[in-house]
């Protein structure tokens, strides 16, 4: 295996020419290529037959100047695609905008009346045979594009001959595009005419125009459909459609320059050019937004289990804290017992005994907790949501203490247990928990937890974390699952994104109702766990 | 070392056992006598109010927590001496400015003859 492939294969994930379209871009561009079909059929049917245009001096510069940015921009922007990615492919399709950007510089030169009456280079040919070699060389760079994507990885090139396969590219593109300018400036007089002067086409202009474009065009398509993958096999299509329509409307409805078919035609031509760049520069700042979105969720995620961390670690204080007291006091007592002028024997032997147990207690505490946190995380156990909601009540007992919220727990005896990681549902359970001790905090008393666990006929438990708080504003709504959204300043309690996703990787569901009169309701379904079947 | 024996009243309200338990050893081996409390309610319902001499009280509990219990003691007992206990330094700071008796606040886990001096202190009547 050569050492260049050192793409990681995350990073081909955020670029149009490695993402495969979504639906709704699919639907997108089936609907480009409907509504020009329309427009095609509309205008092929009369509409433009009736209309007189005339030649518009500034249309065919502007045209021009906007079809070499739009190009150049979409060769610079797929060649640093290239410089990433360092496919084959990438480089192919770059070098084929870097054509058609090129190429428009000869064909501005040639045609008649924008730099000179007659063209400044060439002759009444020059114009329409570039624009041939223009519109069937774009295809055949399509179609190399589309033979070179299947490559094996080990075709990718290292990372330091990027720079050199460019720069060859650019070169050779450049040659390409003066062969073309050279057979249709020098040899202009031996080609076949096309044009019968400046404006009207000639009776070979199908088979010579139309005939080559449309056969190349349908190769491109064949190619880019055979081996559709990614979003910018899917535009390119769409632009390939476009040079398809092109061709009858160039002759209708009258086979001329400046005619409204002709117009039609440049405005198709500038789409075409434009089309993939608006898909470039869409693809990148949504996976731009992606990006952040990701790096966000995951720092907010590292938070939350930090904060999560911090409650624990409160509470096992608080737990420790206790018992400790309760043995350094006894101690005390003992000490004092043993120091009177006739010594008090029997208390303090029972003071010696109340530290024993006191001191059992803190070991009983510090085995719970490693015993909640020993699971491994992929671990996947019989649980009693009872005993769940027990183990997290108790780390954040002192929590509820702490602000005077009244615990009231229901809970169906005949609950049947649930599959699932302990570790995480507790996870998600002290998440709830704290958010509506923290909703309570905020206000007023009562303060009321109610947490109650349920089980149904349809082998479901659910689990209702409900409190008295602030309750979730009806403009937070639907964000409060988004792992971008918080309502809090210091973080506190986050991560409702994370319950969501422990929740649902446990194949249940997460979502809140308001509660009555004030606050909120966060409900849990988890599935009861199946029995294993009997053997035999 | 040994305090005086005094045969005062020391009520004691805390919703952990194991503290009420050490608490009650320690305050018995100074011959206090010892009224022992699981919560702000069940004191504000006894039938002992009047005989109390002293209140050690931990502040953080559910339903009654120690500074609502000792507005609540107020209206019967406005002189009631009160030593408070805590196992969150930082809830010292929520003590109310005018509290009634000013009050010692001991920080768990505390040291057992620091607590008796405070409470034997407040016992003694001021000279």
């Amino acid at each position: 295996m050569p050492t260049s492939y050192a793409v990681a294969p995350e990073e081909q994930h955020f670029f149009p020419s490695a993402v495969s379209p979504g639906p709704a871009q699919k639907r997108l561009a089936l609907g480009v290529v409907l509504g020009l079909l329309v427009v095609f059929v509309l205008i092929t049917a009369g509409l433009l037959s009736g209309i007189r245009t005339q030649r518009i001096e500034a249309f065919l510069p502007a045209y021009l100047a906007s079809m070499f940015v739009c190009d150049s921009m979409t060769a610079i922007l797929l060649f640093v695609q290239f410089s990433i990615l360092r496919a084959r492919a990438t480089l192919v399709i770059a070098s084929a905008y870097l054509f058609t950007a090129l190429i428009l510089a000869p064909y501005a030169l040639a045609f008649p009346g924008v730099f000179a009456p007659a063209g400044v280079i060439g002759g009444l040919q020059t114009a329409a045979w570039l624009y041939v070699l223009w519109h069937c060389g774009f295809p055949l760079f399509v179609i190399a594009y589309a033979a070179s994507k299947d490559r094996a990885p080990t075709t990718r090139f290292a990372r330091r001959t990027t720079l050199r396969a460019i720069t060859q590219s650019i070169v050779l593109t450049m040659a390409l595009v003066l062969i073309a300018t050279f057979i249709a400036t020098v040899d202009e007089a031996s080609l076949p005419h096309i044009m019968l002067d400046p404006l009207r086409f000639g009776p070979q202009w199908p088979l010579l125009v139309g005939a080559p474009i449309a056969s190349a065009a349908i190769a491109a398509l064949t190619a880019l459909w055979l081996k559709r993958r990614s979003a910018l096999d899917l535009w390119l299509m769409v632009v390939m459609v476009l040079y398809l329509i092109e061709i009858p409307l160039s002759y209708y409805p009258a086979p001329m320059r400046f005619s409204g078919g002709w117009y039609v035609v440049r405005i198709f031509g500038f789409l075409s050019s434009s089309l993939v760049l608006i898909v470039l520069l869409y693809e990148i700042q949504t996976l731009y937004a992606r990006l952040l979105g990701a790096v966000l969720a995951q720092r907010r995620e590292r938070e939350a289990r930090l904060m999560t961390g911090d409650a624990v670690a409160a509470s096992i204080a608080h737990e420790m804290r206790q018992p400790l007291t309760a043995m350094v006091t006894t101690a005390d007592a003992g000490l004092r017992f043993l120091e009177r002028q006739t010594p008090n024997l029997e208390r303090a032997k029972l003071a010696f005994a109340n530290i024993v147990s006191d001191g059992h207690r803190a070991g009983a505490v510090i085995a719970t907790i490693r015993a909640n946190f020993k699971t491994d995380v992929r671990e996947r156990t019989s649980l009693r949501v009872n005993e769940l909601i027990e183990e997290a009540m108790a780390l954040v007992d002192s929590e509820l203490q702490k602000h005077r919220i009244l615990l009231q727990s229901e809970s169906d005896q005949q609950l049947p247990p649930v599959s699932g990681n302990r570790v995480q549902l507790q996870q998600v359970l002290v998440n709830l928990v704290m958010n509506a001790i923290e909703a309570m905090a905020a206000k007023d008393e009562p303060r009321i937890l109610s947490v109650k666990c349920a089980a149904h006929a349809d082998d479901r438990v659910t689990v209702d974390v409900a409190d008295t708080g602030t309750g979730i504003r009806a403009a937070d709504v639907e964000q409060i699952f988004n792992p971008l959204f918080t309502t809090k300043s210091n973080g506190m309690g986050m991560g409702l994104s994370i319950c969501r996703a422990i929740i649902e990787a446990h194949e249940g569901q997460l979502w809140f109702t308001p509660n009555s009169p004030q606050g909120a309701v966060f409900h849990i379904t988890l599935h009861a766990s199946r029995p294993p079947p009997t053997a035999g | 070392m040994t305090l005086p024996a005094s045969g005062h009243v020391v009520a004691v309200v805390d919703d952990d056992p194991g503290i009420l338990r050490s608490l009650a050893s320690l305050l018995e081996s100074a011959d206090y006598r010892v009224r022992l409390f699981a919560s702000g309610a069940a004191l504000l319902d006894s039938s002992c109010l009047a005989e109390i001499d002293v209140l050690v009280s931990d502040i953080d509990m559910p339903g009654v927590d120690g500074f609502e219990l000792l507005r609540q003691l107020h209206a019967a007992r406005p002189d009631l001496p009160v030593v408070l206990i805590t196992g969150y330094p930082e809830t010292i700071k929520r003590l109310p400015a005018q509290q009634a008796g000013n009050p010692r606040v001991f920080t768990k886990p505390f040291r057992g003859s620091e607590l008796l001096a405070a409470i034997s202190e407040a016992v003694r009547p001021v000279p």
